[in-house]
């Protein structure tokens, strides 16, 4: 179970950019304050196992940094991460062990094998070897990755390199996984090994938080979408409440309707 | 950490261009490319030493003996000029040097006046400074003739006229030993060569293991382990600094190597070896100075490269971290590389010397105290000062990457 409350994050623009800024004196974003960023003001949700909860919004929203704070690459402002009780600030080891994180840019080391590659992941997440083995075997085999487990990470197909990363992003059997918009710049063959291994944890003890641009896939697969807009949370609940608020009933509609206009257009 | 330090390392090794960079180049492009360098030099000098130099001479029947000292001496042919263009002549290349004997001379011997002879030619290289020498000591050669001949005009004995010549003349009984001489120009040679190795050496890795996985979306998975910040820069740190430690130290034992087989090559060729000569001709001196370094000192020369491979290793881990991308990077990198190099050209001007003072002074120290390892001149007091101040400088600038690399300004920096 993941709970978010009241989740900021500010940044401190260093001298030379505050200046800039200063010296422009047009406020593009209502989230810029007198040298700092309010990338994220307040974001709240949570996600219970066995549910895919979608994460929307506009680019720039504020979702890539609430996941990064999520997975302990960031440190909130203020708020609170609760990962099955545990407060992921406080506690940022057992955070660590319990996601998998698989976002597009992520990738693998490109003079390492598929093999090395996942096996290195799993070595770092502290399983023995044995485990490691046995892990691999199993997601190669539902991943269908046996063919090209053997060869460097620099030689694969973008679906190749895909499955490698979800396989990279799972061998430590994690409770939460994070999925930050995985699908972009994939061919509809790699896109859909991705939204099919997504689709395979519904119902499991696992929690997906899944974030996306491509609002098809959200209706496809998510129980409940979070939407958020310029760092806060503008709607969080049942997906299909949410296609419903607008008279079309599309998801489409919703997003449009609901997000900051300028930025949409 | 030792996870993450192997890894990085067995990535770096499947690496052809640090492979490259790393062996190759130190442990055979460099040694063979010396010492073609000094053979050709060597040929060169050679060639200048044994050239035959066209000589001709204007009104040089005044001066009896004068242009037959020239045709009697080796190497040396006399020509007719064609015309009176001596520049024409010379830029043609169909004489050397013009001896142009004003109206009116006269042997010195006879006047007792000193003659001026005017000597047209073309010296811009140091292969014509040794053919002018060769013709300063023809011209050497007349002069004591004439010097004798005025001699015996005043009743003079030899005794005299070396007196005359040379009122004191110094016989010299230099102390320095041959080890010191060499030291002198193989020491600065030697820092010079292990420095721009050891911050090169760093260079490419540190891109790798920061910017590199930054642009990769590699170091952004590896913070989100179990591993902690500080553990990963440390082994990343490691990574480098192995890098640049082994490149060095495989080029310092290739140069060893390499300067073993040469001297047997040389021994085989039944190269006279002259052990005052500092040219590349006498490469069979290169084992016999080498022998006089002790093992402990070459050891301290490779110890001194510690520290100095650390401080690099952290700045250019820093900088690479830093950077947005690859392009960013270098472009911090060519001037760590200046600022760094900077000192090593500074130890090396001349007065500078290792003392107190000098020993604290990164970077010019290591160079400074090479040098003297090489001459066998240090001062192990010293250098006991220069690795603590030179320690304590690596260790700081290792304590700040390591904070750099936990600012979040830094990891995503855009």
């Amino acid at each position: 179970m993941i709970e978010i409350k009241d989740l900021a994050k500010t940044f401190a623009y260093d001298k030379k950019e505050a200046k800039k800024k200063k010296k422009g004196k047009i406020v593009t974003d209502p989230r810029e304050g007198e040298g700092v960023f309010h990338a994220v003001k307040d974001v709240s949700f949570n996600c219970k196992p066995g549910e895919v909860l979608g994460l929307l919004g506009p680019n720039g929203a504020g979702k890539t940094t609430t996941l990064r704070m999520l997975s302990t690459a960031l440190q909130p402002t203020a708020g609170q991460i609760l990962i099955n009780g545990h407060d992921v600030t406080k506690e940022p080891r057992y955070a660590q062990k319990q996601i998998g994180f698989l976002s597009g840019k992520t990738g693998l080391y490109h003079r390492l094998s598929v093999r090395e590659n996942v096996a290195y992941f799993g070595r770092m997440h502290g399983l023995s070897r044995q485990q490691i083995d046995e892990r691999i075997e199993k997601i190669f085999t539902m991943l269908d990755m046996h063919s090209f487990a053997g060869k460097r990470a620099d030689d694969l197909s973008t679906g190749m390199m895909q499955r490698a990363s979800i396989a990279r992003a799972v061998i430590h059997e994690p409770k939460v996984l994070v999925f930050d918009e995985p699908t972009t710049g994939l061919d509809v063959i790699s896109a859909k090994t991705v939204l099919d291994f997504i689709q395979s944890y519904k119902g499991s003890e696992m929690a997906v938080i899944f974030s996306t641009h491509h609002l098809h896939e959200v209706e496809k697969l998510c129980d409940r979408v979070c939407l958020i807009d310029l760092g806060e949370t503008k709607f969080f609940g049942p997906t299909k409440e949410f296609a419903a608020s607008t008279a079309s009933g599309s998801l489409y509609d919703a997003f449009l309707a609901s997000v900051n206009k300028k930025e949409v257009a | 950490m030792w996870l993450v330090y192997k890894k990085e390392l067995l990535e770096i090794l499947r690496d052809k261009k640090t492979l490259i960079f790393s062996i190759l180049l130190p442990t055979l492009i460099f040694p063979v490319l010396f010492f073609a360098i000094g053979k050709f030099t060597a040929n060169k000098t050679e060639e200048a030493e044994n050239k035959e130099i066209k000589v001709a001479f204007i009104s040089s029947e005044s001066l009896p003996g004068f242009a037959d000292l020239f045709t009697r001496e080796k190497g040396f042919i006399k020509v007719e000029l064609e015309s009176d263009d001596f520049q024409s002549a010379i830029l043609d290349k169909k004489v050397d040097y013009i001896f142009e004997v004003p109206e009116g001379a006269t042997l010195p011997s006879n006047s007792q006046k000193q003659e001026v002879l005017k000597v047209y030619s073309k010296e811009s290289t140091k292969l014509d400074n040794i053919l002018g020498k060769r013709v300063d000591d023809v011209v050497e050669a007349f002069n004591n003739t004439q010097r004798m001949e005025l001699g015996r005009n005043f009743d003079l004995t030899t005794e005299n006229v070396k007196a005359f010549n040379k009122p004191i003349l110094l016989e010299e009984n230099n102390f320095a030993t041959q080890r010191e001489k060499i030291g002198e120009f193989a020491g600065p040679m030697l820092a010079y060569l292990l420095i721009a190795l050891a911050v090169s050496g760093a260079m490419y890795p540190a891109l790798e293991l920061g910017v590199g996985e930054k642009e990769r979306g590699t170091l952004e998975t590896l913070l989100l382990t179990p591993m902690s910040k500080g553990q990963i820069v440390m082994a990343k740190f490691g990574v480098i600094f192995t890098a640049s430690f082994f490149t060095v130290i495989v080029t310092l034992l290739s140069y060893l190597f390499w300067v073993w087989i040469f001297s047997l090559f040389a021994m085989d060729s039944s190269v006279a070896a002259d052990p005052d000569s500092l040219t590349g001709k006498q490469s069979g001196g290169g084992l016999d100075f080498l022998s006089n370094i002790s093992s402990l000192d070459l050891l301290l020369v490779a110890v001194l490269l510690v520290p100095l491979t650390s401080i690099f290793a952290s700045v250019m881990l820093s900088a690479s971290i830093y950077a947005k991308n690859m392009k960013e990077a270098q472009a911090y990198m060519s001037p760590i590389f200046m600022i760094g190099f900077m000192p090593v050209i500074v130890a090396f001007v001349p007065g500078m010397e290792l003392n107190v003072k000098t020993a604290m002074i990164p970077v010019t120290n290591v160079a400074l105290a090479m040098k003297d390892l090489i001459k066998g001149t240090v001062d192990y007091g010293l250098i006991t000062i220069l690795l603590v101040s030179t320690a304590a400088l690596a260790g700081g600038l290792l304590y700040w990457t390591t904070v750099f690399f936990k600012k979040e300004k830094v990891l995503f920096r855009s």
